[in-house]
């Protein structure tokens, strides 16, 4: 598992932590059930105040990526494959707006944009 | 507490290595009562101005004692102070001169310092030494000037007045000035412990 | 929360100075980061938190206990380390210690050789031969060798190099490992907070101006800068204070939504660090005077 920070981005940095704990569950490199490093100890590794691990902790147990038990820490749950494929398909989603804006400034037509998505997917198979 | 009392017998270790010349005074046959005096002063004084400066007493407040722990350690530790220089005194008379030094002349002595620490120490607490040292030269000096226009001869006669006092038959006299010692030794202590309560640091 | 020390409306006046209607609360936990520029209160309040300062008025209560009957029971359980000297200089660090173990029930020796050893500190040497950073190590390891639940510091950063700062606050989360430990800590190098601090508060001119976490301060205040054509009075008086100049303004808003919603796209919005809100915050006490 990695985790990057960075102190300049205008992202908050609990959230840096949340997207990047989140994007581990969801390719399954964190596992369910796999325990999760304290609060206190991530923040100590990462250099970070305790309130702002903590507040990842908590963003993360609110969306159901992890639950906690009393004394024993944080742990991976069980991912429902709606909520995976949900979770993966907002990224599609954003990723394919991005391709149209694009093209967009340099006058790529849809029907040309939707050849050029055939070509490459097929390419892929 | 008493670790505060034991932190003072550490730090005065260097003064009681002095012990030694004092029993060199005592082989010149000078007068004990005023050697005694001399170094009980020196050693209690010195223990105090040791804590003088105001970080030591930040550090000593930060600490889990209390205000009243502090100024009783050190009226307890000054008290011990006078009794290590008269056991020194008493053993370094019997192995030098010979003699056992008269019960009466440790009274006096203890009376002496006792009450000259019951004054110094409140005003101590109360105002700094520089204060101190200016008020007591001007005092000094007026004490002086007056007393040699009043009273002619003023030292022998203080003389005169101690060996009438250790000449004196009664023991019920000394059992009632060491009783007065006492009562001013415990106010001073109050008054003490009434000035700190209030220091600022 | 449990709250481990707390201020209720202690007011306290010197000449020239008065700390007025503050009360605070420190949580169990966490570190708190005291701030605020020079003579502002800082030393004073931590001072009345030590019992070394009585308030005029107000109670203060650590671990829940007042002075008044638990003295010795608090202070037993509060490492401090003070921004100045403390120990009696013409001593070595172990006639210090010897003088120090005494006062504590829980004094550790193995702990106290750990942090010796880890700081490199001589223990022989004479502590008036110390520089400034390892007079400040040699506080911290007294603070640290009686398992304290409580470390207060004034100012324990100032004057130290930043190699050793970046180390101090390595120890600090080392010792923050353990939930029961509780760290509240005065300074104005405000860049040493950004990586410790869980909770900030704000002290100017004796006055109480915040306590909030570090994700609170991010989502509420903003830097925004912008041409002087979007200002006009009744837009100024959103901000906390403005400063302008010939060539656009920045100001600092309490209120980021809002600042938001009023300019969209005209300005730059910007995350402030702790020391533009303290700046911003001092100027917008002179203006509003």
């Amino acid at each position: 598992m990695q985790i990057i920070i960075s102190n300049s981005s205008k992202q908050h940095i609990y959230e840096q932590i949340y997207e990047q704990l989140k994007t581990s569950i969801l390719s399954n490199e964190l596992e369910a059930g796999q325990s999760l490093p304290s609060m206190r100890q991530l923040a100590k590794d990462l250099n970070v105040s305790l309130i702002t691990t903590k507040r990842a902790y908590e963003e993360l147990e609110k969306t159901g990526f992890i639950y906690s038990i009393v004394g024993k820490g944080s742990f991976v749950s069980e991912q429902n494959s709606e909520m995976v494929k949900e979770a993966k398909m907002k990224g599609i989603e954003e990723q394919l707006l991005t391709a149209i804006r694009n093209s967009k400034d340099i006058g790529i037509s849809l029907t040309e944009l939707k050849e050029l998505l055939t070509i490459l997917y097929r390419e892929e198979e | 507490m008493f670790s505060l009392v034991r932190k003072d017998l550490i730090l005065q270790k260097s003064s009681i290595l002095l012990l030694p010349v004092l029993c060199a005074y005592l082989a010149f046959n000078t007068s004990i009562l005023w050697i005694g005096i001399v170094f009980s002063i020196v050693i209690s004084l010195n223990s105090f101005s040791t804590d003088e400066k105001s970080p030591i007493h930040i550090l000593f407040n930060s600490l889990p004692y209390t205000r009243k722990e502090i100024v009783t350690s050190k009226y307890i530790s000054a008290f011990i102070f006078t009794a290590v220089v008269a056991i020194a005194i008493f053993i370094g008379n019997y192995f030098i001169n010979g003699m056992i030094v008269d019960w009466k002349v440790f009274v006096l002595m203890f009376g002496i310092v006792l009450s000259v620490i019951s004054v110094i120490f409140p005003l101590s607490y109360k105002f700094t030494s520089n204060q101190l040292l200016m008020v007591s030269l001007v005092l000094s000096g007026i004490f002086l000037v007056a007393v040699n226009f009043f009273v002619k001869n003023w030292i022998d006669q203080i003389r005169a007045f101690i060996g009438w006092l250790l000449a004196l038959e009664g023991n019920q006299i000394y059992f009632m000035m060491a009783g007065a010692v006492f009562i001013l030794y415990a106010g001073s202590w109050l008054l003490s412990m009434y000035i700190y309560k209030k220091k600022v640091f | 929360m449990e709250n481990i020390i707390e201020l209720k409306n202690v007011h306290k006046s010197f000449k020239g100075f008065d700390i007025k209607n503050f009360s605070i609360a420190v949580k169990k936990g966490f570190v708190t980061g005291f701030i605020g520029g020079n003579g502002v209160g800082k030393s004073t309040t931590i001072k009345m938190i030590m019992n070394l300062l009585q308030p005029d008025s107000g109670t203060v209560s650590v671990f829940g206990l007042n002075y008044k009957e638990h003295e010795k029971e608090i202070k037993q359980r509060i490492g401090f380390v003070y921004d100045e000297n403390i120990l009696y200089d013409h001593l070595s660090l172990n006639q210090m210690k010897d003088i120090v173990k005494h006062a504590y029930e829980n004094w550790d020796d193995h702990l106290f050789n750990h942090y010796v050893e880890l700081f490199d500190l001589p223990l022989k040497k004479k502590i008036k031969t110390f520089s400034k950073g390892m007079m400040m190590k040699a506080s911290l390891t007294m603070a640290l060798s009686h398992h304290a639940e409580l470390i207060i510091m004034d100012e324990p950063t100032s004057g130290l190099d930043p190699i050793f700062r970046r180390e101090l606050l390595e120890i600090l989360h080392q010792l923050m490992q353990d939930g029961d430990k509780t760290i509240f800590f005065s300074t104005h190098i405000t860049t040493d907070l950004d990586m410790i601090a869980d909770y900030i508060t704000f002290i100017h001119n004796g006055e109480h101006i915040f306590t909030k976490d570090l994700i609170e301060i991010e989502e509420e205040y903003a830097i925004v800068k912008g041409g002087l054509e979007l200002l006009d009075r009744e837009i100024e008086q959103e901000f906390l204070a403005v400063r302008k100049s010939n060539y656009g303004f920045e100001a600092l808003t309490a209120n980021k939504g809002r600042a938001e919603e009023v300019f969209g796209d005209m300005v730059i919005m910007e995350k402030p660090t702790l020391e533009d809100i303290m700046y911003y915050t001092k100027k917008g006490a002179e203006q509003h005077v």
